[in-house]
């Protein structure tokens, strides 16, 4: 019996050497699969379906009809005259506008044609202006 | 110099980087990786962002947000899955009657035609998900001069 007798060498402590690399594995693998909540954008509210019409008067109107090219035409709502911009002029241009009057409503009607980008590009623009009553429309040819 | 002899001290502080704390380091930022993770649920969709100067940071839960994919080829996709324009108020409204505080947010190729994403507001209008967000990246103003 002596003879199978062996000496106990297995440490009954847990080996905390090791502790660290098993800690920083799963460290790591948390870091690279971790997604922080992101979600940017531009928000809007949109008109209810069963809302009633509501007449607003022309002056109060201001439209921005995006072109399949891209260029924006103004049109304001009692002057049937338009005037060609470029995107990045409508933040100033209506800026001013709403200083003259702040129940102005921006229209925005985009061609079916045109990239979404477009369109986009305007409603930064109208939001980079401080409008609050912002309106989506699709324009009928 | 000679005088300095009298301030010199026997540094005890070991010169080693002490390796029994290092556990406890990892365990804190393990722990904190471990509770701010949350795992993808929906397969991302490779579409070209739009960008916007004025985009916003959407404070909103993340069960709160519901993601509508339109990718370059004008398909849209809802929780993953293929979606005909037409149905798309029926899949949002049991959605949104579910959960009153429902964002949806458009993740839009920025080429697609706006006839497209006009179908979808309409859609969603029907249904009466009305709070929308235009899924965009930040444009920087140094990106606009240069275009």
């Amino acid at each position: 019996m002596a003879i199978l007798e062996r000496k106990e060498r297995v440490s009954d402590e847990i080996p905390t050497a090791s502790m660290a690399d098993i800690a920083f594995l799963l460290l790591v693998f948390f870091l690279t699969t971790t997604v922080f909540n992101e979600e940017r954008g531009l928000p809007i509210v949109l008109p209810e379906a069963d809302q009633e019409e509501v007449d607003v008067s022309a002056k109060n109107l201001i439209f921005f009809l995006v072109q399949p090219n891209g260029s924006v035409v103004v049109r304001r709502g009692e002057s049937e005259q338009e005037q060609v911009v470029s995107a990045d002029q409508i933040e100033d241009l209506l800026r001013a506008e709403l200083a003259a009057n702040e129940n102005l409503i921006a229209a925005i009607k985009t061609a079916p044609t045109a990239a979404y980008r477009h369109m986009v590009d305007v409603l930064d623009q109208v939001k980079l202006s401080g409008a609050e009553r912002i309106s989506l429309q699709i324009l009928e040819e | 110099m000679a005088k300095r002899a009298g301030f010199t001290r026997k540094s005890s502080a070991s010169e080693e980087i002490p390796s029994s704390s290092m556990a406890d380091i990892a365990f804190l930022l393990l722990i904190f990786f471990m509770v701010s993770t949350v795992f993808r649920k929906e397969r991302e969709h490779p579409i070209e962002w739009a960008t916007a100067e004025a985009t916003e940071k959407i404070d909103e839960k993340r069960k709160n947000i519901l993601h509508v994919w339109v990718d370059p080829e004008a398909q849209v996709f809802i929780n993953d899955q293929l979606v005909p324009y037409e149905s798309i108020a029926g899949i949002v409204r049991p959605l949104y009657a579910e959960n009153r505080n429902l964002v949806v947010a458009i993740r839009g190729d920025r080429d697609v035609p706006y006839a497209q994403i006009d179908a979808i507001t309409e859609q969603l209008k029907q249904s009466g998900a009305v709070r929308v967000t235009f899924a965009t990246r930040i444009e920087q103003r140094v990106q606009r001069a240069r275009r």
